[in-house]
């Protein structure tokens, strides 16, 4: 714009001005959906969720622990932290906990290696890379119900008769009645989880394996360094924010995990995780204990939430450090 | 070298999909006998059965039903949010930006019971209320990924919009919609793929009904009729019909939803 000075900014302060007052007037407007909904699906749940884990709330009615029958008022109702004390002395829920934590603990460290590997393998190969890929990723499509089936019956007939019996390739016991057994029922899913989602995680690799710069490499080979070194000093410390994202997903996947776990055992043998606990637990009694079931679930709730943040932080940390 | 560890990993991928395929064209004592092999004849029945059994038009309806409306839904509400929150900032928009992305550590868990209870007392505990919840439960994430992708969008073409005197709906849909398409198939993506495979929450909501989705018409088949055993000769040809348009769905949109996962992935 070649006018005076003085026409330049008046103009301009003008029309931002209309800019501003464009967005001001449908700022409400539009998020007014958003907002309806959140609070109905999320915040509102949310708040009654953490308030029923004090009260004796059987579901459909409120129990009064006072007089043993239906509560008057919401208030007569309250139990404190009885339905915190009762989840941790009901030896389902602990152990569904101390089993939700191995099992996230081997979990991560598995799916990791194998989608670290997986994007390591494919970015090797120039020909038939996107067939690879394809085929990699494909699992990942699929519900967790549909495949928890399917390896349940290669883990119950084809790991049981056929690979791993006496007469079969190799005999290996452990390989055998995996589903029947909660310590091998842990490495079953374990198995199942790290074919599924081995896959997307070798996605994430691959774009970050694609982010590093060549020249890196290039240097590293004129310096002569071993693949091991290069590996360990560029690699490695480039791919921090992919590892960031990785270390989030698999964590939160395997602590939440739900579907696989119903499908491959059903939580039988001792085999629930903390999700499925939670949904059982009103099948466990009669009449169903709802109370005790929140507070499980603010229980997990407050475990997700420190488990996330903590993770976020500590990675963030260090990939400001590296 | 790299190509021999590389097929046999294929083969490993695919050894499951292969035991899929094979035995859902065999009788239970066949399974049994010959797990491993093809089939001795390529008998259709068992496929036949499984879609009468498992109602797969009907619930192959529901489940595209839901999904659909749910993802516009999402994607409606999310991207105007998202962007109107990041260009009028304020104080409120800060504090609205900031309970969605909290909202993200909240796990499903923590408030199904009060949700579906609150449902039910709405009369919404059915495949409507379906959709407004898994409206509600997709809203943080794809807030979320709108919200980082219109920060690096420049307002220079909607802002000349505006002067030319475009309404809002003009603005949004001419303008500014077609600037964040490529975060909108990321959104799609993530989002279609979760609600098209949950369990938990048709579960809850829909239960053993006459609206069920694609998986809890497998998960019930697969409860009822495994009472005695498993009953693999269902089971089979049961979970191979509900894999099958998500496989095809997958193969012709493979790379838009690789590259939505890459990028979802990304940003968050």
């Amino acid at each position: 714009m070649r006018r005076g000075l003085f026409v330049y900014t008046e103009d301009h302060y003008t029309i931002r001005r209309i800019y501003m007052d464009f967005y001001k007037k449908w700022f409400w407007p539009l998020l007014t959906p958003a907002i309806i909904l959140f609070l109905l699906v999320i915040l509102f749940p949310f708040i009654v969720g953490v308030l029923n884990s004090f009260l004796a709330w059987r579901g459909t009615y409120y129990f009064d622990p006072d007089t043993g029958v239906r509560a008057q008022s919401v208030f007569s109702s309250f139990v404190g932290f009885e339905n915190y004390r009762n989840a941790f002395q009901d030896q389902r829920f602990v152990r569904a906990l101390i089993y939700t934590v191995q099992y996230t603990l081997v979990a991560v460290v598995v799916v990791n290696f194998v989608g670290l590997g997986l994007a390591l393998l494919v970015t090797k190969v120039n020909r038939g890379a996107g067939l690879f890929r394809t085929v990699f990723f494909l699992p990942n499509m699929l519900g967790g119900l549909a495949l928890g089936f399917i390896w349940q019956f290669i883990f119950q007939i084809v790991f049981t008769n056929i690979l791993f019996s006496p007469e079969g390739l190799l005999h290996i016991p452990f390989l055998r009645y995996m589903t029947q057994n909660s310590t091998k029922a842990l490495f079953a899913l374990v198995i199942l989880n790290a074919w599924q989602f081995g896959g997307y995680m070798m996605i994430i690799y691959i774009a970050g394996l694609g982010n590093i710069s060549r020249d890196y490499y290039e240097a590293a080979s004129i310096d002569g360094a071993s693949p091991m070194r290069t590996f360990r000093s560029i690699t490695v410390p480039m791919l921090m924010p992919s590892f960031t994202v990785v270390f989030f997903l698999t964590l939160s996947n395997s602590f939440k995990l739900l579907d696989q776990n119903v499908a491959l055992t059903d939580g039988e043998f001792n085999t629930r995780l903390l999700a499925m606990q939670i949904l059982r637990t009103v099948r466990d009694t009669t009449p169903p204990d709802y109370g005790k079931a929140q507070a499980q679930a603010v229980i997990f709730f407050l475990l997700v939430a420190v488990i996330t943040l903590t993770q976020v932080y500590v990675t963030k940390k260090r990939e400001l450090e590296l | 070298m790299v190509y021999v560890v590389l097929i046999i990993i294929t083969l490993y991928t695919l050894a499951p999909l292969w035991f899929l395929f094979t035995n859902s064209f065999k009788g239970q004592a066949e399974i049994i006998r010959d797990p491993l092999g093809p089939p001795t004849s390529y008998s259709f029945e068992y496929i036949k059965n499984a879609i009468e059994q498992i109602h797969f038009f009907r619930s192959l309806a529901i489940t595209f039903f839901i999904t659909f409306f749910s993802v516009a839904l999402i994607v409606l509400i999310s991207s105007v949010g998202a962007w109107i929150l990041v260009r009028n900032k304020t104080k409120w928009s800060q504090v609205i930006f900031m309970a969605f992305v909290a909202a993200m550590l909240i796990p499903f868990q923590a408030i199904m019971y009060p949700l579906i209870q609150f449902f039910d007392t709405l009369g919404l505990k059915n495949v409507y209320g379906l959709v407004f919840m898994y409206g509600g439960f997709g809203l943080s994430m794809s807030v979320f990924l709108y919200h980082g992708f219109v920060k690096g969008v420049p307002k220079g073409i909607e802002e000349a919009g505006i002067i030319d005197g475009c309404n809002i709906i003009q603005l949004f849909s001419h303008i500014v919609l077609p600037l964040l398409s490529s975060i909108t198939v990321t959104v799609i993506v993530l989002n279609s793929m979760w609600i098209w495979n949950d369990y938990l929450l048709p579960f809850l909501v829909i239960g053993n009904s006459t609206t069920k989705t694609l998986v809890l018409e497998l998960y019930f088949a697969r409860i009822l009729a495994g009472q005695f055993g498993n009953p693999w000769e269902l089971i089979f040809p049961s979970v191979l019909v509900t894999i099958v348009p998500i496989v095809i769905i997958f193969l012709f949109l493979q790379k838009y939803i690789v590259k939505g996962i890459t990028e979802g992935a990304i940003k968050s």
